[in-house]
Protein backbone atom coordinates (compact mmCIF):
# COMPACT_ATOMS: atom_id res chain seq x y z
CA UNK A 1 0.00 0.00 0.00
CA UNK A 2 2.43 2.37 0.83
CA UNK A 3 4.11 3.59 -2.17
CA UNK A 4 8.16 4.28 -2.53
CA UNK A 5 7.92 7.97 -1.12
CA UNK A 6 5.87 6.85 2.05
CA UNK A 7 8.50 3.85 2.76
CA UNK A 8 11.50 6.66 2.28
CA UNK A 9 9.69 8.94 4.82
CA UNK A 10 8.57 6.17 6.89
CA UNK A 11 12.08 5.46 6.68
CA UNK A 12 13.24 8.71 7.34
CA UNK A 13 10.85 8.98 10.24
CA UNK A 14 12.89 5.99 11.78
CA UNK A 15 16.07 7.49 11.06
CA UNK A 16 15.02 10.81 13.19
CA UNK A 17 13.41 8.98 15.83
CA UNK A 18 16.56 7.28 16.48
CA UNK A 19 18.57 10.28 16.72
CA UNK A 20 16.09 12.16 18.74
CA UNK A 21 16.89 9.29 21.45
CA UNK A 22 20.54 9.93 20.89
CA UNK A 23 20.69 13.64 21.53
CA UNK A 24 18.31 13.03 24.77
CA UNK A 25 20.99 10.46 25.90
CA UNK A 26 24.15 12.73 25.01
CA UNK A 27 22.10 15.71 26.96
CA UNK A 28 21.73 13.91 29.76
CA UNK A 29 24.87 12.93 29.79
CA UNK A 30 26.86 16.66 29.31
CA UNK A 31 28.24 16.37 32.91
CA UNK A 32 29.13 12.75 32.66
CA UNK A 33 32.94 12.35 32.90
CA UNK A 34 34.02 10.13 30.21
CA UNK A 35 31.36 10.22 28.42
CA UNK A 36 31.72 11.00 24.05
CA UNK A 37 28.78 12.30 21.97
CA UNK A 38 27.04 9.69 19.69
CA UNK A 39 25.72 10.37 16.37
CA UNK A 40 22.91 8.91 14.39
CA UNK A 41 23.35 8.49 10.28
CA UNK A 42 20.62 7.23 7.93
CA UNK A 43 20.61 9.48 5.20
CA UNK A 44 23.45 8.15 3.27
CA UNK A 45 21.92 4.33 3.49
CA UNK A 46 18.43 5.75 2.87
CA UNK A 47 19.16 7.80 -0.81
CA UNK A 48 21.42 4.53 -1.79
CA UNK A 49 17.88 2.53 -0.48
CA UNK A 50 16.28 4.48 -2.65
CA UNK A 51 18.18 4.22 -5.71
CA UNK A 52 17.93 0.63 -5.32
CA UNK A 53 14.11 0.93 -5.05
CA UNK A 54 13.64 -0.45 -1.58
CA UNK A 55 13.80 2.28 1.53
CA UNK A 56 12.84 -0.47 3.84
CA UNK A 57 16.30 -1.07 3.39
CA UNK A 58 17.35 2.01 5.34
CA UNK A 59 20.09 0.77 7.87
CA UNK A 60 20.27 3.31 10.81
CA UNK A 61 23.90 4.04 12.28
CA UNK A 62 25.33 5.26 15.42
CA UNK A 63 28.64 6.72 15.53
CA UNK A 64 31.31 9.12 17.87
CA UNK A 65 31.58 12.87 17.58
CA UNK A 66 35.05 13.78 17.29
CA UNK A 67 34.94 17.02 19.03
CA UNK A 68 37.65 17.24 21.44
CA UNK A 69 37.00 16.50 24.93
CA UNK A 70 36.99 18.70 28.08
CA UNK A 71 39.12 18.30 31.03
CA UNK A 72 36.68 15.72 32.26
CA UNK A 73 36.53 13.43 29.32
CA UNK A 74 33.60 14.40 28.21
CA UNK A 75 32.75 16.36 24.54
CA UNK A 76 29.13 17.14 24.53
CA UNK A 77 28.44 20.44 23.85
CA UNK A 78 24.98 21.64 24.80
CA UNK A 79 24.74 24.34 22.40
CA UNK A 80 25.67 22.12 19.44
CA UNK A 81 23.47 19.41 20.81
CA UNK A 82 20.32 21.86 21.71
CA UNK A 83 20.05 23.49 18.13
CA UNK A 84 20.68 19.78 16.84
CA UNK A 85 17.43 19.05 19.26
CA UNK A 86 15.87 21.62 17.04
CA UNK A 87 16.84 20.53 14.00
CA UNK A 88 15.45 17.54 13.99
CA UNK A 89 12.49 17.71 15.50
CA UNK A 90 11.87 20.40 12.59
CA UNK A 91 12.91 17.15 10.04
CA UNK A 92 10.53 14.51 12.18
CA UNK A 93 7.65 17.26 11.77
CA UNK A 94 8.17 17.78 7.90
CA UNK A 95 8.32 14.06 7.75
CA UNK A 96 4.95 13.49 9.31
CA UNK A 97 3.85 16.46 7.49
CA UNK A 98 5.07 14.52 4.20
CA UNK A 99 3.18 11.43 5.36
CA UNK A 100 -0.25 13.17 6.41
CA UNK A 101 0.05 14.72 2.45
CA UNK A 102 0.68 11.64 1.15
CA UNK A 103 -2.11 9.71 2.71
CA UNK A 104 -4.20 13.03 1.83
CA UNK A 105 -4.00 12.84 -1.42
CA UNK A 106 -4.78 9.09 -1.43
CA UNK A 107 -7.88 9.79 0.46
CA UNK A 108 -9.15 12.72 -1.58
CA UNK A 109 -8.49 10.18 -4.79
CA UNK A 110 -10.08 7.28 -3.14
CA UNK A 111 -13.26 9.21 -1.96
CA UNK A 112 -16.67 8.50 -3.38
CA UNK A 113 -19.13 10.67 -2.34
CA UNK A 114 -21.61 10.74 -5.08
CA UNK B 1 -18.71 24.17 -23.94
CA UNK B 2 -19.79 24.10 -27.46
CA UNK B 3 -22.86 23.08 -28.70
CA UNK B 4 -23.21 20.70 -32.00
CA UNK B 5 -25.32 22.93 -34.73
CA UNK B 6 -28.66 21.37 -35.79
CA UNK B 7 -28.89 20.08 -39.42
CA UNK B 8 -31.75 21.10 -41.69
CA UNK B 9 -34.66 19.19 -41.51
CA UNK B 10 -34.76 17.32 -45.03
CA UNK B 11 -38.02 16.19 -46.74
CA UNK B 12 -40.46 16.48 -44.78
CA UNK B 13 -44.05 17.17 -46.58
CA UNK B 14 -44.50 20.72 -48.22
CA UNK B 15 -41.10 21.52 -47.11
CA UNK B 16 -38.81 20.08 -49.53
CA UNK B 17 -37.82 22.93 -51.23
CA UNK B 18 -36.25 24.50 -48.44
CA UNK B 19 -32.26 24.21 -48.34
CA UNK B 20 -31.18 22.24 -45.67
CA UNK B 21 -29.10 25.00 -42.99
CA UNK B 22 -25.11 23.33 -44.01
CA UNK B 23 -22.89 24.23 -40.94
CA UNK B 24 -20.38 26.61 -41.68
CA UNK B 25 -16.63 25.83 -41.49
CA UNK B 26 -16.32 27.59 -38.41
CA UNK B 27 -19.39 25.49 -36.74
CA UNK B 28 -17.31 22.42 -38.08
CA UNK B 29 -14.12 23.30 -36.40
CA UNK B 30 -16.30 24.27 -33.17
CA UNK B 31 -17.73 20.17 -33.73
CA UNK B 32 -14.12 19.15 -33.42
CA UNK B 33 -13.20 20.79 -30.36
CA UNK B 34 -16.21 19.65 -28.82
CA UNK B 35 -15.61 16.15 -29.76
CA UNK B 36 -12.15 16.33 -28.61
CA UNK B 37 -12.71 18.77 -25.69
CA UNK B 38 -14.01 17.09 -22.50
CA UNK B 39 -12.19 14.00 -22.99
CA UNK B 40 -9.02 15.64 -23.51
CA UNK B 41 -9.00 18.20 -20.98
CA UNK B 42 -9.47 15.57 -18.27
CA UNK B 43 -6.42 13.74 -19.67
CA UNK B 44 -4.49 17.10 -19.80
CA UNK B 45 -5.84 18.00 -15.92
CA UNK B 46 -4.96 14.18 -15.12
CA UNK B 47 -1.34 14.95 -16.43
CA UNK B 48 -0.39 17.69 -14.60
CA UNK B 49 -1.70 16.31 -11.61
CA UNK B 50 0.69 13.18 -12.46
CA UNK B 51 3.27 16.16 -12.54
CA UNK B 52 2.72 18.21 -9.45
CA UNK B 53 2.35 14.68 -7.30
CA UNK B 54 5.54 13.24 -8.44
CA UNK B 55 7.70 17.31 -8.01
CA UNK B 56 6.15 16.86 -4.38
CA UNK B 57 6.98 13.43 -3.83
CA UNK B 58 10.76 13.84 -5.39
CA UNK B 59 10.76 16.69 -3.07
CA UNK B 60 9.54 14.49 -0.01
CA UNK B 61 12.35 12.20 -1.10
CA UNK B 62 14.77 14.53 -1.14
CA UNK B 63 13.68 15.99 2.23
CA UNK B 64 13.74 12.44 3.87
CA UNK B 65 17.58 11.94 2.98
CA UNK B 66 18.45 15.20 4.26
CA UNK B 67 19.02 16.76 1.58
CA UNK B 68 16.41 19.41 0.78
CA UNK B 69 17.83 23.03 1.22
CA UNK B 70 14.54 25.34 1.10
CA UNK B 71 11.78 23.74 3.25
CA UNK B 72 9.48 25.89 2.17
CA UNK B 73 9.47 24.37 -2.02
CA UNK B 74 8.90 20.75 -0.48
CA UNK B 75 5.79 22.53 1.50
CA UNK B 76 4.36 24.56 -1.39
CA UNK B 77 4.89 21.71 -4.30
CA UNK B 78 2.96 19.55 -1.67
CA UNK B 79 0.46 21.86 -0.86
CA UNK B 80 0.01 22.37 -4.83
CA UNK B 81 -0.43 18.61 -5.44
CA UNK B 82 -3.16 18.44 -2.62
CA UNK B 83 -5.14 21.44 -4.27
CA UNK B 84 -4.70 20.26 -7.80
CA UNK B 85 -5.96 16.20 -6.37
CA UNK B 86 -8.78 18.33 -5.21
CA UNK B 87 -9.88 20.27 -7.77
CA UNK B 88 -9.29 17.28 -9.89
CA UNK B 89 -11.60 14.91 -7.93
CA UNK B 90 -14.20 17.60 -7.85
CA UNK B 91 -13.95 17.90 -11.47
CA UNK B 92 -14.11 14.37 -12.05
CA UNK B 93 -17.72 14.17 -9.48
CA UNK B 94 -19.45 16.96 -11.54
CA UNK B 95 -18.68 14.84 -14.90
CA UNK B 96 -19.81 11.41 -13.47
CA UNK B 97 -22.57 13.80 -11.71
CA UNK B 98 -23.68 15.10 -15.36
CA UNK B 99 -23.02 11.75 -17.06
CA UNK B 100 -25.88 10.00 -14.58
CA UNK B 101 -28.25 13.45 -15.13
CA UNK B 102 -27.57 12.17 -18.90
CA UNK B 103 -28.95 8.84 -18.35
CA UNK B 104 -31.74 9.66 -15.95
CA UNK B 105 -33.23 11.85 -19.16
CA UNK B 106 -36.33 10.65 -20.29
CA UNK B 107 -35.82 9.78 -23.98
CA UNK C 1 24.63 19.58 10.96
CA UNK C 2 22.34 19.69 8.03
CA UNK C 3 21.45 22.09 5.20
CA UNK C 4 18.24 21.63 5.53
CA UNK C 5 17.92 24.36 7.99
CA UNK C 6 20.97 26.26 7.22
CA UNK C 7 20.48 29.20 9.44
CA UNK C 8 21.04 26.76 12.47
CA UNK C 9 24.41 26.06 10.89
CA UNK C 10 25.40 29.31 11.36
CA UNK C 11 23.89 30.62 14.35
CA UNK C 12 25.38 27.20 15.54
CA UNK C 13 29.13 28.13 14.55
CA UNK C 14 28.74 31.04 16.35
CA UNK C 15 27.47 29.98 19.48
CA UNK C 16 30.34 27.82 19.26
CA UNK C 17 33.30 30.36 18.86
CA UNK C 18 31.68 33.03 21.41
CA UNK C 19 31.84 29.82 23.74
CA UNK C 20 35.27 29.13 23.07
CA UNK C 21 35.72 32.80 22.93
CA UNK C 22 34.14 32.75 26.41
CA UNK C 23 36.40 29.78 27.93
CA UNK C 24 39.55 31.87 27.11
CA UNK C 25 38.26 34.95 28.98
CA UNK C 26 37.54 32.53 31.82
CA UNK C 27 40.56 31.36 31.71
CA UNK C 28 42.14 34.52 31.37
CA UNK C 29 40.09 35.80 34.27
CA UNK C 30 41.04 32.63 36.31
CA UNK C 31 45.09 33.10 35.91
CA UNK C 32 45.01 37.19 36.94
CA UNK C 33 46.81 36.23 39.78
CA UNK C 34 48.89 33.62 38.54
CA UNK C 35 52.70 34.34 39.82
CA UNK C 36 55.71 32.95 37.78
CA UNK C 37 59.54 32.95 38.32
CA UNK C 38 61.76 35.20 36.77
CA UNK C 39 62.97 32.05 34.99
CA UNK C 40 59.64 30.83 32.87
CA UNK C 41 56.88 33.14 31.01
CA UNK C 42 54.58 35.09 32.46
CA UNK C 43 51.24 33.78 32.59
CA UNK C 44 49.94 35.05 28.46
CA UNK C 45 46.53 36.41 27.86
CA UNK C 46 44.68 34.21 25.10
CA UNK C 47 43.50 35.75 21.96
CA UNK C 48 40.75 33.55 19.94
CA UNK C 49 41.36 33.95 16.38
CA UNK C 50 37.86 33.95 14.90
CA UNK C 51 37.23 33.84 10.65
CA UNK C 52 34.61 33.87 8.72
CA UNK C 53 33.58 30.17 6.86
CA UNK C 54 33.58 30.75 3.31
CA UNK C 55 30.27 29.53 1.38
CA UNK C 56 30.17 26.34 0.12
CA UNK C 57 30.08 26.06 -4.03
CA UNK C 58 26.20 26.50 -4.88
CA UNK C 59 25.41 28.78 -1.90
CA UNK C 60 24.02 32.15 -2.66
CA UNK C 61 26.38 34.51 -3.51
CA UNK C 62 27.96 36.30 -0.40
CA UNK C 63 26.30 33.91 2.27
CA UNK C 64 28.90 32.53 4.00
CA UNK C 65 28.87 29.79 6.33
CA UNK C 66 29.45 31.05 9.71
CA UNK C 67 32.20 31.47 12.12
CA UNK C 68 34.82 29.46 13.22
CA UNK C 69 37.76 29.79 16.00
CA UNK C 70 40.91 29.17 14.08
CA UNK C 71 44.21 30.38 16.41
CA UNK C 72 45.01 30.93 19.84
CA UNK C 73 47.41 34.08 19.86
CA UNK C 74 48.90 34.50 22.97
CA UNK C 75 50.09 38.23 24.67
CA UNK C 76 52.96 39.41 26.16
CA UNK C 77 55.02 36.57 27.89
CA UNK C 78 57.31 39.27 30.06
CA UNK C 79 54.53 39.93 32.31
CA UNK C 80 54.56 41.95 34.79
CA UNK C 81 57.95 42.13 36.65
CA UNK C 82 57.21 42.83 40.13
CA UNK C 83 59.56 42.98 43.53
CA UNK C 84 57.82 40.27 46.02
CA UNK C 85 60.82 38.78 48.30
CA UNK C 86 58.66 36.91 50.46
CA UNK C 87 57.15 35.07 47.58
CA UNK C 88 58.67 31.76 47.44
CA UNK C 89 59.20 31.99 43.52
CA UNK C 90 60.91 34.97 43.94
CA UNK C 91 64.32 34.95 42.25
CA UNK C 92 67.64 36.67 44.32
CA UNK C 93 66.67 39.89 43.39
CA UNK C 94 62.70 39.19 44.74
CA UNK C 95 61.53 39.48 41.34
CA UNK C 96 58.40 37.20 40.01
CA UNK C 97 56.34 37.50 37.26
CA UNK C 98 52.77 38.50 36.98
CA UNK C 99 50.37 38.65 34.26
CA UNK C 100 50.29 42.10 32.22
CA UNK C 101 46.55 41.26 30.80
CA UNK C 102 44.28 43.91 31.68
CA UNK C 103 41.10 42.61 34.25
CA UNK C 104 39.18 45.76 32.80
CA UNK C 105 39.63 44.34 29.64
CA UNK C 106 38.63 40.95 30.09
CA UNK C 107 35.40 42.08 31.67
CA UNK C 108 34.37 44.02 28.77
CA UNK C 109 34.99 41.09 26.68
CA UNK C 110 33.57 39.20 28.96
CA UNK C 111 29.87 40.53 28.11
CA UNK C 112 30.94 41.46 24.40
CA UNK C 113 31.06 37.49 24.16
CA UNK C 114 27.92 36.55 26.25
CA UNK C 115 25.99 39.47 24.56
CA UNK C 116 27.30 37.70 21.22
CA UNK C 117 26.54 34.70 22.60
CA UNK C 118 22.96 35.91 23.11
CA UNK C 119 22.35 37.30 19.94
CA UNK C 120 23.10 34.10 18.51
CA UNK C 121 20.39 32.30 20.48
CA UNK C 122 17.70 34.63 19.41
CA UNK C 123 18.75 34.21 15.49
CA UNK C 124 18.03 30.42 16.69
CA UNK C 125 14.94 31.55 18.03
CA UNK C 126 13.66 33.82 15.05
CA UNK C 127 15.02 31.07 12.47
CA UNK C 128 13.52 28.36 14.04
CA UNK C 129 9.63 30.39 13.73
CA UNK C 130 10.44 30.88 10.17
CA UNK C 131 10.85 27.34 9.51
CA UNK C 132 8.37 26.71 11.41
CA UNK C 133 5.94 28.72 9.35
CA UNK C 134 7.65 27.35 6.65
CA UNK C 135 6.40 24.11 7.66
CA UNK C 136 3.15 25.02 8.10
CA UNK C 137 2.36 25.97 4.45
CA UNK C 138 -0.28 23.74 3.26
CA UNK C 139 -3.20 26.23 1.76
CA UNK C 140 -5.91 25.35 4.73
Amino acid sequence: MLDLTMQAIQASLDGLAARQRIEATNLANSETPGYTAQTVNFEDSLSAAIANGDPTQTQITTGVTTDPPNINGNNVSVDTETIQMIDTGLKYQLATQEMNNKFRILHDSTRQDL
Amino acid sequence: MTVTPIGGVLNAAGLGSIVPVTPETTAAAETDSSTAGVGNAFTQALDSLQGTQSAADSLAQTAATGNLTDIHNYTIAATEASVTTELTVAVRDRAVEAFNDIMRMQV
Amino acid sequence: MSSMFPTFDIASSALTTHQIWMNALADNIANINTVEPMSKPAYQEKFIVAQEIPSEPGEPVGVGGGVAPVAVQYGDATGMITYDPTNPLADKQGLVRRPSENLGDQMTNLIIAQRGYQLNLAVVDRARSSYQQALDINGR
